[in-house]
């Protein structure tokens, strides 16, 4: 017999369960995007963010009695951020992607637990609009060639550049151009004086092409030969720094001019034994700190106002008597029709150059030599133009050819060439005596450093019998070194 | 045939030695005259340490300098000198110029500017 099936039966009874767990479900979602009434159902959670909706006093009063305890001021704060409709229409802004910044829209919106079951969201969280991460600038470098005008620093330095190279080669061919015209103007002079006007090294004296040598931009040099009373002249011509845009700069601030070094080297049976200089005051300074022969020989500076001689002039000699033997009439007379022409005028039989420093002490005395320096300017400016300036160095050339042979001739006094041997004698003994100080402090030095070694080997020896040996017979030998040496005599 | 005026003695010709030769005759070593002018080692020197600066702190003012000091150094160099240091401080500097604008291609900007 075939059992009816009732309504009831678990055939029935099952899809009519889904069916109603699915109408729940749903009309629980609907109840969820409808209002906020939500809040007051099962779940409290929720029950602290009251969302009041200022049309919906029911709502209202129910959040009420239920959350005293909430601060208004977070009501407040709601009621700005959720309004609340029953229309779905107003909800139509969840559906902008514009509204929620860094929302994932991939997430399952569906999921009706998703905004509502966050235990402890705070209200800014419950809202849909996800918190806004924050925005890194990244520095990105400008682009070179779009933005030109931002380097002007950088185009101020190439232009500076390319200044200052054109100044270099208007200088060096300035410079250039100075030093030719000048060579030229003196070569038949020299040539009436010299058997040999400039050497490039060149094997052959006939075959010399250059005869002025370029030192630098700005100092040429040439050396004549092949007199009588000296071995050679060596005419340095020392120009401004025109080729160094700074050197320009400087010479602006602090005037200077072009120079003319002349060295005279004699020949020892040429010249008698004095040392004599007059330069202008701020030459007279330097020289007298710098050079060796005049800082030994001559510590005083006097003015050379006693041989009427214009402008500030200082004297350093050695004898009072050159001063008065050099400074004659002819002398004289071409520091008064040269003034600021002539710079420095130095004779010297003990000529070493500059003072060596403290660390460049020679061991051995240096041997001076038999020079006659000068020093001319040449006097260029707005009212003389190169060529005439150039022309009024012709005399003091001259100059130096007339003072060549007086030194030659001329012959210290007796009392003088006494004085003169005896200060020599006095320097050499001093040298000697400082060098052999300093020997015998290096010696010194030495034994005490050998008598360390010899200590620190004894220590070093283990076996204390050894050591004590050792030590005795150093003792014993640094005794012996301290007795004073007797001869001993044999007599038979 | 000489006069007894002319002073022109051709068997008393010495030929010239530069005080530089003497020098290095004396010591082994080279050694400048001791009132040479220092300039452009000087320049050299600092020509080196802002081009350091300009390579390792990436400071591009620094690079600038560096530049300056070498064509200083160059225009006051003597002719006897070696040129290998001279060319050696150019390149360091323009290699230090060129690589502070290749890390970094902004603008310069001076230190107290900011």
């Amino acid at each position: 017999m075939r059992r009816r099936k009732s309504f009831l039966c678990p055939a029935t009874l099952l899809p009519m369960l889904m069916l109603a767990i699915s109408i729940n479900l749903m009309s629980g979602t609907s109840e969820a995007a409808k209002s906020n009434e939500y809040a007051d159902i099962e779940d409290n959670d929720f029950a602290e963010f009251d969302f009041e909706d200022e049309t919906d006093e029911s709502s209202k009063v129910e959040v009420e009695d239920e959350d005293d305890e909430f601060d208004t001021n977070v009501e407040d704060e709601e009621a700005e951020v959720e309004v609340e409709t029953e229309n779905d229409d107003e909800f139509s802004h969840f559906e902008d992607d514009e509204e929620f910044e860094g929302f994932n829209p991939k997430e399952d919106h569906e999921d009706p637990d998703e905004f509502y079951n966050e235990p402890k969201a705070r209200p800014e969280k419950a809202t849909p609009n996800p918190p806004k991460q924050p925005i890194k600038i990244v520095n990105i470098p400008a682009h070179l060639r779009t933005n030109w005008e931002n380097y002007y620093m950088e185009i101020f330095m190439i232009i500076g550049i390319i200044v200052y190279f054109l100044n270099f080669f208007t200088g060096k061919t300035k410079n250039q151009k100075i030093a030719n015209q000048w060579f030229n103007s003196h070569r038949s002079l020299l040539e009436s004086q010299f058997s040999l006007v400039g050497d490039d090294g060149s094997k052959n004296t006939e075959d010399i092409q250059e005869p002025l040598t370029k030192e630098s931009e700005n100092i040429f040099t040439f050396w004549c030969s092949g007199r009588v009373c000296c071995e050679g002249m060596l005419v340095e011509l020392k120009l401004l720094k025109r080729q160094d845009l700074v050197g320009v700069i400087s010479t602006a601030m602090k005037p200077a001019h072009d120079q003319v070094h002349v060295r005279v080297e004699m020949s020892p049976e040429d010249m008698d034994s004095f040392i004599f200089c007059i330069a202008n005051k701020k030459s007279s300074l330097r020289l007298a700190k710098e050079m060796n022969d005049l800082a030994t020989y001559c510590p005083e500076r006097r003015p050379a106002d006693k041989f009427d001689i214009p402008g500030s002039y200082f004297i350093m000699s050695e004898v009072a008597e050159v001063a008065s033997a050099m400074l004659d009439a002819k002398m004289i007379s071409m520091f008064r029709k040269y003034p600021d022409a002539i710079d420095t005028i130095h004779f010297s039989d003990q000529f070493t150059g500059p003072k060596p420093g403290e660390d460049q002490q020679p061991l051995e005395l240096p041997q001076g030599k038999q020079v006659l320096i000068f020093v001319f300017n040449i006097l260029t400016g707005k009212d003389k133009s190169l060529d005439e300036a150039i022309e009024e160095t012709k005399p003091l050339m001259q100059l130096v050819f007339y003072c060549l042979d007086k030194v030659k001739r001329y012959k210290l006094s007796r009392e003088a060439k006494t004085k003169a041997d005896k200060n020599r004698t006095r320097v050499a003994e001093n040298h000697w005596r400082s060098i052999h100080a300093v020997k015998a402090e290096k010696a010194a030095e030495e034994r005490e450093k050998k008598r360390r070694e010899i200590k620190e080997r004894i220590r070093e020896i283990e076996d204390p019998e050894k050591q004590r040996k050792m030590e005795e017979r150093e003792n014993r030998r640094e005794k012996k070194k301290q007795q004073p040496k007797m001869k001993q005599l044999k007599v038979n | 045939m000489q006069c007894a005026n002319d002073p022109r003695r051709p068997e008393r010709i010495v030929r010239y030695v530069s005080p530089q030769a003497v020098l290095n005759a004396q010591n082994d070593e080279k050694k400048d005259a001791p009132n040479d002018d220092l300039t452009p080692d000087y320049m050299n020197v600092l020509g080196m340490i802002f081009s350091m600066c300009a390579l390792m702190m990436r400071i591009k003012w620094c690079g600038w300098v560096a530049v300056y000091c070498s064509c200083i150094s160059f225009a006051n160099t003597k002719y006897n000198d070696d040129t290998k240091q001279i060319m050696s401080s150019f390149m360091l500097s323009i290699s230090a110029v060129v690589m502070s604008y290749l890390q970094n291609p902004m603008p310069m900007t001076l230190p107290f500017t900011g």
